[in-house]
């Protein structure tokens, strides 16, 4: 990098630091529109496995850039040290301003806690998955690998991103006759390889329903108990810890860019020039645009709410006690703001973070609803945290592995009012009665009605 | 190669397969036929999407206008849609329809001027600037003024040294066409009929483009007179009196005259239902015999009306049968119109 950004970089890191922002290094580099393009349909990778759909999504990223659309400013990835890239060309105060949000993002994924189990190795592992892959392809073809992905990456929403979280005692092993060695789930297979198929009658004897609870780790139950190759485990292993690598994001987007938006303008705002300061709003008022839905915008009022609120002493049992009018008005200079926002930036996902700050008083005073709609708040506020759970997919459950006692699979819809899109719910439904190898159920509601949708049955 | 560019030639190689195996459904796909203007043809392909369970029901808005969602949060909105550059397209449609290849005859007329920077020039921009020739120039300058010394032989161009890469025009035969569209309007085409005669003549002319850039289309319709219209008023369902097929013929006749045979490849698309004025036909047929020679091909397409079926396609093939500009064919309904469209042109 140039060494007057890396001049920069530097200052603005230890402005950042002295602001107790904590992070890895960060790796800045600048990239050409081309190569942004790739980083982007590679999900910030240099590289993944073989597939498509990455070659549509980089097309797409490529024609938006050439007909102005709209440019990648900047990608930062969640690993350490944390890698981010700079579009070449972004005058120098874009750069400025990108490399102090960087820091902030990088911040962030250090110390949210919806990221703590997230690897930070997953540049790396990227690199090992698409090995994995090539590897597959070379041995059994590149189109019935190609084939086999289809159709696994049509389930990678069909995850439970809380896994990570959650350390249920697991059920009691048949006695472990051989020491197990802990590996990546992909390469388990390999390393310790299952035991010799349980006989029939012992199949039959056993007791123990499959899944023992309903699960929403669709994937990782079919990674364990379909019977596949065990490349074909090991692909779905990948799409899965892909796919929860990349939950934390999806649920800390309009956090996790308030966040940066704040830091970058608290950060830059002393430093400029008279001149840069133009250009600085110019920038700041695209990034903060009112078009449609923008959780740049979203995020940093709501947190700049929630730090005048708690320098102000807007909170506590008093202040939820009076009339929404006087709400507005009260004061008690308590300077609280700057602890309750690193508060707020560890513990909160979207969903609670909006739950819990998207008040009506902001919203009045951000225009964001007229005075005379405010009965229709808490159905609109609803609305939306409906929209952000679970990534904004519906929420799936596998509730039996065994169902009428043929081995069919028997999933649940959890339905809360909208209904699923019929066509592509009935060709995941084949996708996974192929996977599977027996007829596959979803109760859910279509047209009002509660259905049962099958496959193979 | 880039990973990232192994996987967009896949996605390519994906889209193109996906084309040629739904060639005969894009042939009637309306929302195909109006964008064929532009550079770039999208072609809806939601088979080249991986399904995923996801809400059926659009986001309505809520607070804050629309909602996460068509922002990379989770499913968006957009239908996939591929992008294919019309040649491209076309030969892939092309290759699935085994439409065949138009020869163009004759070298056409000089009507493009190709440039290349060919030639030097004194003058130009700074990108264009030939270096060698500058250099040549300053030495022979520093040679004849005496500045030159051996020992240090450095040059240093002066204003009157540069010299720039220029271009040079130079004429280019562009082979060419016409196409000259004649309907019959006679009553008995009804909007079912029109639309097959309006998706043929379309792919006709895109595909006689493919191979002459330079196309001019003309238009004209008839009952027992026939007339020229606007490309427009063509498409126009209208009923009209009696037929006279050879009131078209000789109009074409007419018109084809201000593009002489030695210029243009002349093509002549006919469309009616067949029945034709029992005292026309050797009329209609002898202009037929007289135009055939010129022409690159005369397509007749017989679209079947609700009335039955005319004559004048037995008629021509059993008079003119053996020539090859002829091309005749029956349409029936949709499922004719691959095969209807391949013989049209000429294939």
């Amino acid at each position: 990098m140039r060494k007057e950004l890396q001049d920069w970089a530097l200052r603005l890191r230890e402005r950042a630091e002295a602001e107790e922002l904590s992070f890895p290094p960060v790796l800045f580099e600048e990239v050409g529109p081309e190569e942004m393009a790739m980083l982007a349909a590679y999900g910030g990778f240099p590289r993944r496995y073989p597939h498509w759909r990455f070659g549509s999504e980089y097309l797409r990223h490529r024609e938006v850039y050439r007909y102005g659309l709209g440019r990648i400013y900047e990608l930062v990835v969640n690993t350490a040290p944390v890698h981010a890239y700079l579009l070449k060309g972004n005058t120098l105060l874009a750069q400025k301003l990108v490399i102090a949000h960087v820091y902030a993002h990088a911040d962030f994924f250090q110390n949210n806690l919806a990221f703590r189990p997230t690897p930070k190795d997953m540049l790396e592992e990227m690199a090992h998955h698409a090995a994995f892959v090539e590897r597959a392809m070379e041995k059994h073809g590149a189109r019935s690998v190609e084939e086999f992905l289809d159709m696994a990456l049509s389930l990678e929403n069909l995850i439970d991103p809380h896994t990570p979280y959650i350390q249920r005692p697991r059920e009691v092993e048949e006695k472990p006759e051989s020491p197990r060695l802990k590996v990546r789930p992909y390469l388990d297979p390999y390393v310790n390889p299952p035991p010799e198929p349980p006989k029939e009658a012992e199949e039959g004897a056993s007791l123990k329903p499959l899944p023992p609870r309903p699960t929403r780790d669709i994937l990782g139950f079919l990674a364990q108990y379909a019977p596949l190759a065990p490349w074909q485990r090991g692909i779905l292993e990948i799409i899965r810890e892909e796919s929860l690598y990349y939950a934390p994001q999806a649920a800390t987007k309009i956090l996790n860019e308030g966040w940066a938006t704040y830091w970058h303008t608290r950060l830059l705002l002393p430093l400029l020039s008279p001149e840069e300061a133009l250009e600085f709003a110019e920038l700041q008022a695209g990034l903060l645009a009112p078009h449609g839905f923008n959780p740049y915008r979203l995020g940093y009022l709501l947190l700049k709410e929630v730090e005048e609120r708690w320098d102000k002493g807007r909170y506590g049992p008093e202040y939820e006690a009076l009339p929404l009018g006087e709400r507005l008005r009260y004061e008690r200079p308590t300077g609280e703001g700057r602890r309750k926002l690193f508060q707020v930036r560890t513990v909160h996902t979207d969903i609670s973070f909006l739950e819990e700050f998207l008040t009506p008083e902001f919203a009045l005073r951000q225009r964001l609803i007229a005075p005379e709609d405010l009965p229709r708040f808490q159905g609109a506020k609803r609305a939306l945290l409906f929209r952000l759970t679970n990534m904004g997919y519906p929420i799936v459950e596998l509730v039996d592995a065994n169902y009428g006692n043929r081995g069919e699979l028997y999933l649940e819809h959890l339905y809360e009012g909208v209904e699923l899109d019929q066509r592509k719910t009935k060709a995941v439904l084949q996708n996974l009665h192929r996977l599977w190898g027996r007829p596959v159920h979803l109760k859910t509601v279509a047209n009002g009605k509660e259905t049962l949708l099958s496959a193979g049955a | 190669m880039r990973p990232v560019e192994r996987d967009l030639l896949r996605f390519k190689e994906i889209v193109r397969g996906e084309v040629k195996k739904r060639a005969r459904e894009f042939l009637t796909r309306e929302e195909l036929l109006g964008q064929m203007e532009g550079r770039v043809v999208s072609i809806p392909l939601p088979q080249l999407e991986v399904p995923k369970i996801v809400y059926g029901e659009p986001w309505g808005e809520g607070l804050l206008g629309g909602g996460p969602g068509a922002e990379g949060l989770g499913p968006g909105g957009h239908i996939p849609v591929a992008e294919l550059e019309l040649e491209e397209f076309l030969d892939l449609m092309g290759e699935a329809l085994k439409l065949p290849r138009l020869r163009p005859k004759g070298e056409g007329e000089v009507t493009e001027e190709a440039f290349r920077h060919t030639t030097i020039a004194r003058k130009g921009p700074r990108g264009l600037r030939h270096v060698r020739r500058t250099l040549k120039e300053s030495l022979k300058r520093s040679l004849f003024s005496g500045e030159y010394r051996e020992e240090d032989p450095r040059l240093v161009p002066e204003r009157e040294d540069l010299r720039y890469k220029a271009p040079k025009a130079k004429p280019r035969p562009h082979a060419q066409a016409v196409v000259l569209f004649a309907l019959d309007v006679s009553g008995s085409m009804r909007e079912e009929e029109l639309s097959l005669v309006r998706t043929l003549s379309f792919w006709i002319t895109l595909w006689i483009r493919r191979h002459f850039p330079r196309l001019e289309r003309r238009y004209l319709l008839h009952d027992a007179e026939a007339w020229e219209v606007s490309e427009e008023e063509f498409f126009k369902a209208r009923e009209g009196g009696g037929t006279r097929l050879s009131s078209a013929l000789l109009l074409a006749e007419e018109i084809l005259k201000a593009y002489p045979e030695a210029f243009y490849n002349r093509y002549l698309y006919h469309f009616s239902d067949g029945e034709n004025w029992h005292g026309d036909t050797p009329v209609a047929l002898e202009a037929l015999g007289r135009l055939l020679p010129s022409l690159a091909l005369y397509g007749y397409a017989q679209v079947q009306g609700p009335y039955g079926q005319g004559r004048f396609l037995e008629e021509v093939e059993e008079a003119l049968g053996e020539r090859e500009e002829l091309a005749a064919v029956e349409v029936r309904g949709r499922e004719d119109l691959a095969l209807a469209l391949r013989r049209l042109l000429g294939g």
